[in-house]
């Protein structure tokens, strides 16, 4: 354990260290090489990437799916599935993927006070409709996918989602519940230098 | 990636028991893309065309196992199932049961461990969990091949718990 890892809920830039070695960009299989152009970048392939390159068929496979739950057209909005996508990484801790998505719902929900509470108080975070009610599910169905709360479930349909957007938020919460097991479990998250003049 | 239909009944819809033209399949059809990328990672993960050091039975019983660990019953009895029907031994089906005993094999003690923390306790896993899996033999590609396992199953087992609610509620 070293002394740059993060182990609070933060929105400051961070970085992943893998735990495992990831496949180098220069010794990748042609099935590699394909399986990671799959996942939009424009700094080059992430470490991450590079480390789930070592199943390059599960990847192939996952990328797309993981794209259209979080982006596809039409459904809940995008705001929306980004609270499942946190609901579920404060659960799991990946401190990786909520800090991620958390700065993605603030960018475009613009409710600090949200991701304030949510990052103090986590699963008992009290928040306004709608953010509640996605949170809350969200919480729910990542803790106990044996016995999820119906409560929960019928708070969605009371603040207006209809089926399509229902849909959209399980599988946002489940792709996370994806997700944080690898990025969580796989390596660990890093304060990211500054770097003066990128981005 | 996107050129083999999946042959088999898409295993959602099976697991759920979600006829054709009833109200969650035009649902679910409405999210095709989703729908077929559920399907291909599945096949991806349990059914690979080279399974290396995790054969496909043990796949089967170790989902199973995770199933149950949730007890998600449908699915449960889904992977059980396949494990049976690829042949598993009788020691690799008791591994689809989180109860029974460990088996003396210091290699697949670790891969069980490793399941249920992560199935159950995600947020309790460290670096010393993926040390203990390499300590045990297991090597970086092993370590990436049981994560996505593990990942894509507890992701089936979320999206079988939310639309079970759709179709009942």
């Amino acid at each position: 354990m070293t002394a740059d890892v993060v182990h609070d809920f933060t929105l400051a830039p961070l970085d992943w260290r893998p735990y495992v070695a990831p496949v180098e960009l220069d010794h990748a299989t042609p099935e590699q090489l394909d399986a990671m152009q799959v996942t939009p970048s424009n700094t080059g392939v992430s470490p991450y990437v590079l480390v789930l390159a070592h199943e390059a068929s599960m990847l192939a496979e996952r990328s797309p799916l993981f794209n259209d739950i979080m982006y596809s057209t039409g459904g809940l909005s995008r705001g929306g599935r980004e609270m499942g996508a946190l609901a579920a990484s404060v659960v799991n801790r990946c401190i990786y993927c909520a800090g991620v998505h958390a700065n993605r719902h603030l960018h475009l929900e613009k409710r600090p006070a949200s991701i304030d509470e949510i990052f103090a108080r986590q699963t008992a975070a009290v928040l306004s409709e709608p953010d509640q009610a996605l949170y809350d599910f969200g919480v729910d169905l990542t803790s106990d996918p044996g016995n999820p709360g119906h409560m929960q479930f019928h708070r969605l349909r009371e603040i207006g989602l209809d089926d399509l957007e229902i849909m959209d938020l399980i599988h946002a919460v489940a792709v996370f519940g994806w997700a944080n097991r690898l990025m969580h479990t796989l390596g660990e998250p890093t304060l990211k230098p500054d770097r003066k003049g990128a981005d | 990636m996107n050129d083999t239909a999946p042959p088999e009944p898409d295993v959602i819809d099976a697991v759920l028991g979600i006829a054709p033209g009833s109200p969650l399949d035009r649902l679910r059809r409405e999210r095709d893309k989703l729908r077929h990328y559920s399907q291909t990672s599945y096949r991806a993960a349990l059914m690979p065309a080279d399974p290396r050091n995790f054969p496909l039975p043990l796949r089967a019983a170790l989902a199973a196992r995770m199933a149950r660990s949730w007890k998600r019953a449908e699915l449960a009895r889904h992977y059980t199932a396949l494990a049976r029907d690829l042949d598993a031994d009788a020691a690799t089906l008791a591994l689809a049961d989180p109860a029974s005993p460990a088996p003396q094999d210091p290699r697949l003690r670790a891969i069980l461990r490793h399941v249920d923390l992560v199935t159950r306790q995600p947020a309790q896993a460290t670096r010393d969990d993926i040390a203990a899996l390499t300590g045990a033999g297991l090597d970086d590609r092993d370590v990436v091949t049981l994560a996505g396992l593990i990942a894509f199953v507890n992701y089936q087992i979320l999206v079988v718990a939310g639309l079970s609610m759709l179709r009942d509620f």
